[in-house]
């Protein structure tokens, strides 16, 4: 591999690597406070994909409910992403609501709960492909709605060539990655989170109101999930319904890899999946997934806590 | 005037039954001791007025209010701080983080700033600590933050569980120091103790739990002298 292409391609990992991230931190979110893997997350990913598209005043395909449909008005990029999100993190409320709150309230086992949230994600599937059919659909190229040039030069005589989409696909992401952060360590609820993530009970005693954090966490679990279905709908096209749920296994690879429950592990779990993915060498990237598994088999074997996870301690 | 009036009280967990028709009051300005021998019922007691346990049936009322009508989260809004058995300080985070935390149900940021200086002016070493882990502390020191927390919320009535469970006697003579000088204060508290004896000399009334029932009450000094308790619980 000549530099100008490790250059390139380890570009491309962090754009990558990025999206992972912050994907996989709302797993983590909902995992850390109710120590469930939310089976959901995969298919709110898709719905953020599908909203966006739809705030940009896109037109619907031939098949589905909402065929050759499209709102009556369309919002700029930038604009439609936040939608987007805010629209996926409502229906990650909603999620809580009818798969994890009656569960939850009458004490069921936590592995019920899973198997729940993987129908809800399910039916979700089902919905899209009923209301817009099957087929794939990209975004209007920015190119053209907003003016940029689809790659950029980098170097003289071998210009090194990265496309613009990786490029705003990683600032979303660090942007995304910094505010979660910031609001995880710096503000109330933020610090709240973490107290109820630690001990439900002593939370309740402090005055939290564990129930409303619970649905801000979904929120923000979701927003965060919808973007990152935006950026990679932005990168390759969303591909159908069942856009999120490879995905979503890939995002579950990163937080065990990264160590459950752990946000800097999410986000370093999620770098090192995208990096490792885009030094595969083109003749193998058919196996790219396998490979992406396979690191994650590794470090299990030498660290069964994942790069920065805790040990499990047995809750009383 | 009662702070806090408890009538015809039981819980059960399932077939058990934690409290069986349970009557007490706590007077402004009062220590009130709750002893009895373990799983009697004190720590169920405590967690029922705090809304973490659902009685069967009975009344509790706070300042007049129904209490059983509120959410855990009003109850603490209201006034009434809860030092759990254990101390359960928050270990992953600060020793500041866990008192701003006590605050949750503030907003008032220059008296949650005035009170956290109060805090560190009656606990110095938590002062000292303020940017370690809760988890780092030693025992005493973690019910020193467990009863900062508690009194970061402004409450008119302590409920304290255990505070000496597990502290070598000189970490207890430390806390129970604390607790009178917090009583001087003004501040009203429900004191559940498996140390009967200190419990009751440091209380103007107590209640002896046994098998979820109030099986006798009285002036803190009359218990302490009474036979029967003597014999149950004082050796």
């Amino acid at each position: 591999m000549d530099f100008n292409v490790l250059i390139q391609n380890v570009f491309n990992g962090l754009a990558v690597g990025g999206v992972y991230a912050i994907f996989a931190l709302g797993y983590t979110l909902v995992f850390s406070i109710l120590g469930i893997i939310n089976f959901a997350h995969g298919a709110v990913f898709t719905l953020g994909a599908y909203f966006t598209y739809a705030f940009l005043g896109a037109r619907f395909g031939f098949n589905g409910l909402l065929a050759n449909q499209q709102l009556p008005f369309g919002v700029p990029f930038p604009l439609a992403t936040l939608f987007g999100g805010l629209a996926a993190g409502v229906i990650s409320v909603l999620i809580e609501r009818v798969a994890f709150r009656p569960l939850r309230n009458r004490g069921a086992d936590p592995l019920l709960t899973l198997v729940s949230s993987l129908g809800v994600a399910v039916a979700i599937v089902n919905v899209i492909q009923y209301l817009v059919g099957a087929e794939a659909y990209s975004y209007p190229s920015l190119t053209i709605s907003l003016g940029i040039p689809p790659s950029v030069m980098l170097g003289g005589e071998r210009p090194i060539v990265i496309r613009t989409v990786q490029i705003i696909i990683f600032s979303v992401s660090m942007v995304v990655l910094v505010l979660l952060t910031y609001f995880i360590n710096y503000t109330k609820v933020g610090k709240a989170l973490q107290a109820v993530a630690e001990d439900q009970i002593t939370s309740r005693l402090l005055g939290i109101n564990t129930d409303r954090l619970i649905v801000v966490t979904f929120f923000v679990s979701g927003f965060v999930g919808g973007i990152a279905g935006t950026l990679v709908g932005l990168s390759v096209s969303i591909t159908g319904p069942y856009f999120g749920i490879a995905f979503g296994l890939k995002g579950l690879a990163v937080i065990v890899l990264g160590g459950l429950g752990s946000v800097p592990g999410a986000v370093l779990g999620g770098l090192v999946i995208g990096l490792g993915e885009a030094l595969v060498p083109a003749q193998y990237v058919g196996y790219k997934d396998a490979i992406a598994f396979a690191v994650l088999f590794i470090v299990l074997l030498v660290r069964p806590r994942g790069i920065l996870g805790r040990t499990l301690v047995q809750k009383v | 005037m009662n702070v806090l009036e408890i009538n015809n009280l039981s819980v059960s967990y399932g077939a058990v039954q934690a409290l069986i028709g349970v009557s007490l009051y706590v007077q402004r300005g009062e220590i009130v001791a709750l002893i009895g021998a373990n799983g009697a019922g004190k720590s169920t007691l405590l967690r029922t007025i705090s809304r973490l346990i659902k009685p069967k049936s009975g009344e509790i009322r706070y300042m007049g209010e129904d209490v059983l009508a509120m959410r855990a989260d009003t109850v603490v809004r209201k006034g009434v701080a809860h030092v759990p058995e254990g101390r359960r300080v928050l270990a992953r985070l600060s020793v500041e983080d866990n008192l701003l935390l006590g605050a949750y149900t503030r907003s008032n940021r220059p008296k949650i700033r005035e009170n956290l200086e109060r805090q560190y002016r009656r606990f110095p070493r938590l002062r000292e600590r303020r940017t370690q882990l809760a988890g780092t502390l030693s025992g005493g020191e973690q019910q020193m933050l467990a009863i900062a927390r508690a009194l970061m919320s402004e409450p008119q009535l302590l409920l304290l569980d255990e505070p000496s469970l597990g502290l070598a006697p000189i970490i207890v003579r430390d806390i129970f120091q604390i607790i009178r000088e917090l009583n001087a204060d003004g501040v009203t508290m429900l004191l559940v103790e498996q140390n009967a004896q200190l419990a009751l000399q440091n209380a103007q009334r107590g209640y002896v739990l046994e098998a979820g029932s109030v099986i006798l009450d009285g002036k803190g000094s009359d218990l302490v002298d009474d036979a029967r308790v003597r014999k149950a619980y004082l050796g």
